[in-house]
């Protein structure tokens, strides 16, 4: 019995980090996530796309870092003492890293608490309500879209 | 019992045994008479269809088996070896290749029964059986050896109650009781794998009842050479013991029909002596005589087999002192010394950065001698890694051989060089790219015969591959003695086609003109054939040997031929590289591309059609500002500059950095699968002080 309402429970809401780019807080499925580093040196890759800032050094391998707000087409990066680089995992093409403004934390979404509004950006799939605040949730799979 | 863990060993030896055969096969077709190479073939056909056996590939076994009877009759001269025989054969051997990779991808051979082969070969010996008196059957009739009492081990152990109702049991219900004693021959390295594939095929007559030693411990291969079991059956004994003898690597089998009634008195009269004294004591007392009577047994055995091995051993060849490695196995090595070195590196680069007090002369000289060993151990990997190009060039005489009679002309390969040694995984992914170039050869480098000889060239064409290291690089050359290609007509294919304009088409050179041929979807057949110019040609050559790090050129005389030579490094994984510095970025150059280093005053540069160059000792070499290339910021021009030149092939070029760092050994990493298409990178690898340092592919540069 008290297995099969955990079972539901963790069907219906998901876990999300919430992370601030610009003035716009987004929410990360934590399934994708790997690991939150610091800020470091990132070596800039010639010729490669324009939002691609370059790689780092992760524990001893190199992983390429992307900007979001190039991908969006937003202004560029600003590195402050709150910026992360988040490195997401993805099974068919290996890790890569985001760079984000800040991280604020976890919360955990219901799928009554999402909105799949029809209006959306192609980098959000849905709009998670907690409490006051609007998260987007972010589309991973665009992101590292080329032709998006 | 399951034999999945063998399957890596049978494929590899099948591997050997298919090239074996190819190589014989080869050699028979030039030397139809040769004894040696006809007992070489029949010996590698009966090999394969032991393993083929043994692993249960019925349909392999099959072919193997008709295989090595066609050989059984020219080995005894009933047969003469002619072209269609050798067609046929190398049919076979293209069959049992088939079953291999089946195998390979699914562990199942499939169902592919290849019957017309089947018949085909069996319709040699038919041939020949009319007017050729029967052969003489396979050792299988020869005599029996004497049997001897104690062989019949089947008597010496003891069964316990219910084993014993078994039997009764059986023969009560009609069946015929044989007691069998298997000796396996004593090399016979998957004796349990024989042991069950016996039960398997004897299980098909009737019913094993009780087994010596037991089921579990045969599949557990705790036993010695022989094992003995009762089986009851409806079929007659011949039958039974055949089925157990066509199992290959089976020494002997010896058997007879026993009665419940025999069989218990004897068991009584063991275990009088025993039982009679100590009644009262414990049953397993009863066990004593039976080992006692065991070990006689068991001191005559090595006796005997001894002599078997003598008889064996000098067919045998000497097997080399090697061990079996995955390569995933190596991998993991090859990765854990990457590791090494990155620590080493960090580790010199705080020794060299700190100048404060801790430093000592020894800590200097533990890490010199700490990079020493990691230098050694990079090495003795990388050589472990390193396997002979012969396993791929070994398969190119009998496609040129097929080729030859497709193409109806006659060509010769000479190879040289097969034991040149190169990284496992370039190894492994070379092949398709030279099968390529030899195809080319084959089909539009060489004249037809007629051409040939009217053009007073041999009628034969030669095909050659050569292969041999040369510093950091293994060079393999594959060419021909054919027509060579014609520049007038590519330029004019090129123009035809909109791949250059016919302004650009004057302007370029030869050598440009020839490189257009590596352009994809540009092949020069005249007539598109299954054997090549199907377009999809030399850009793919190309792009694969580039994805291993390596490049390739082509030279050509109209008229007398062309030769494309393949340069591939000796390892991917960990380099010397030259670091430099541009601005603030720092980048590697590998060692192997570097020719020297320049200090040019900037008043020394030339220009030659708006290129910078320089004139070094004779040479005019281009300038590559990669500051430029490399969208670095550019800077005051100061009044010399340090130019790194680079070679590849008869290429120069000289790039222009602004420091130099110094030698390091780097391991390489890729870039990944977001980074688009970066040609001028060719890889990242990990600094001393952990910061990211690109790889500069010197061939995309020049």
């Amino acid at each position: 019995m008290a297995n099969n309402n955990l079972e539901i429970v963790e069907k219906e809401s998901k876990q999300y980090i919430v992370v601030l780019v610009g003035s716009e807080q987004y929410g990360i499925d934590i399934s994708y996530i790997d690991n939150i580093v610091r800020m470091q040196k990132i070596t800039r890759v010639p010729k490669a796309q324009p939002y691609i800032k370059g790689m780092i050094n992760l524990r001893g391998e190199v992983v390429p870092v992307m900007s979001v707000r190039k991908k969006m087409g937003l202004e560029d990066d600003v590195f402050t003492n709150s910026s992360r680089i988040i490195i997401l995992k993805l099974e068919e093409s290996g890790s890569f890293g985001i760079i984000v403004d800040e991280v604020k934390g976890v919360v955990n979404l219901g799928d009554d608490e999402i909105d799949n509004v029809s209006n959306k950006g192609k980098f959000i799939n849905g709009i998670g309500k907690h409490g006051d605040e609007l998260i987007s949730l972010l589309e991973i799979n665009a992101i590292v879209d080329e032709n998006v | 019992m399951d034999v999945s863990q063998y399957l890596e060993i049978f494929i590899d030896e099948t591997e050997e045994h298919l090239q074996t055969l190819s190589d014989c096969i080869m050699e028979l077709e030039k030397e139809p008479e040769n004894m040696d190479t006809i007992n070489e073939i029949f010996r590698a056909a009966h090999s394969l269809k032991g393993m083929a056996g043994t692993m249960g590939f019925k349909r392999m076994q099959r072919l193997t088996h008709d295989m090595e009877n066609v050989f059984q009759e020219v080995r005894s001269d009933k047969l003469k070896v002619n072209s269609s025989m050798i067609d046929l054969l190398f049919k076979c051997l293209d069959a049992i290749e088939a079953y291999l990779n089946n195998i390979k991808a699914s562990s199942d051979e499939g169902t592919e029964d290849n019957e017309l082969i089947i018949k085909e070969l069996n319709d040699f010996i038919a041939e020949r059986e009319g007017e050729a008196p029967k052969p003489e059957q396979p050792k299988k009739e020869q005599p029996m050896p004497e049997q001897q009492a104690d062989e019949k081990k089947y008597f010496e152990f003891d069964m316990n109650e219910s084993e014993k109702a078994k039997i009764k049991e059986a023969e009560e219900g009609g069946a015929h009781i044989y007691g069998m004693t298997v000796y396996i021959q004593k090399e016979c390295l998957l004796k349990a794998a024989r042991a069950f594939l016996v039960f398997k095929a004897v299980e098909e007559c009737g019913q094993i009842l009780v087994y010596n030693p037991s089921s579990q411990e045969i599949e557990d291969e705790h036993f010695e050479n022989d094992f003995s079991f009762y089986i009851a059956s409806e079929e007659p004994l011949e039958k039974v013991l055949d089925a157990a003898k066509a199992v290959s690597e089976i020494e002997n089998v010896i058997g007879e029909e026993v009665s419940y009634a025999a069989l218990a008195e004897r068991q009584v009269q063991a275990e009088k002596t025993a039982a009679e004294e100590q009644k009262v004591k414990e049953e397993s007392a009863a066990a004593a005589p039976a080992v006692q009577s065991a070990a006689p047994a068991a001191g005559q055995q090595p006796a005997k087999a001894q002599t078997a091995n003598k008889k064996q051993a000098v067919a045998k060849p000497v097997t080399n002192r090697t061990v079996r490695v995955d390569i995933e196995k190596l991998d993991a090595l090859m990765n854990q010394v990457s590791e090494l070195i990155i620590a080493k590196n960090s580790l010199v680069s705080i020794g060299s950065a700190d100048s404060g007090d801790f430093q000592s002369q020894s800590f200097h000289e533990q890490i010199e001698s700490l990079e020493r060993i990691t230098t050694n151990l990079h090495e003795s990997v990388m050589k472990v890694r390193m396997v002979p190009i012969e396993s791929v060039v070994n398969k190119f005489p009998r496609m040129i051989r097929d080729l030859s009679r497709k193409l109806n002309k006659k060509m010769e390969l000479y190879i040289t060089g097969e034991e040149t040694e190169l990284d496992r995984t370039v190894v492994d992914q070379i092949g398709d790219p030279l099968q390529h170039l030899l195809r080319n050869s084959a089909d539009h480098g060489l004249e037809d015969n007629e051409t040939r000889i009217a053009l007073g060239k041999p009628e034969v064409g030669s095909i050659f591959l050569n292969a041999f290291q040369e510093g950091n690089n293994v060079i393999i050359q594959v060419g021909d003695d054919g027509a060579g290609i014609d520049v007038a007509a590519v330029r004019n294919k090129a123009v035809e086609r909109g791949v250059i304009t016919e302004e650009q088409a004057e302007s370029m050179s030869q050598k440009e003109i020839i490189n257009l041929l590596f352009l994809p979807s540009f092949s020069m057949a005249k007539k598109v054939t299954d054997i090549s110019g199907r377009g999809v040609g030399l850009d793919v050559v190309k792009s694969n040997i580039e994805a291993l790090g390596g490049d390739v050129e082509v030279k050509t005389a109209l008229g007398e031929g062309t030769t494309f030579t393949v340069r591939l490094p000796l390892t991917l994984a960990i380099i010397q590289a030259l670091m430099v510095e541009i601005r603030d970025e720092k980048y590697a150059i590998a060692l192997g591309s570097i020719s020297n280093i320049e200090e040019i005053p900037v008043k020394d540069i030339k220009y030659v059609e708006a290129q910078e160059v320089i004139h070094l000792r004779g040479k005019v070499i281009p300038l590559v500002r990669l500051d430029q290339v490399l969208d670095i910021p550019s800077r005051e021009e100061p009044e010399s500059l340090t130019v790194v030149i680079v070679m590849k092939g008869d290429n120069m070029a000289g790039l222009v950095v602004d420091n130099l760092i110094g030698q390091q050994e780097i391991v390489i990493k890729s870039l990944g699968k977001y980074i688009n298409n970066n040609k001028i990178i060719s890889g990242a690898t990990i600094l001393g002080d952990g910061e990211v340092a690109l790889i500069l592919d010197v061939n995309t540069l020049m």
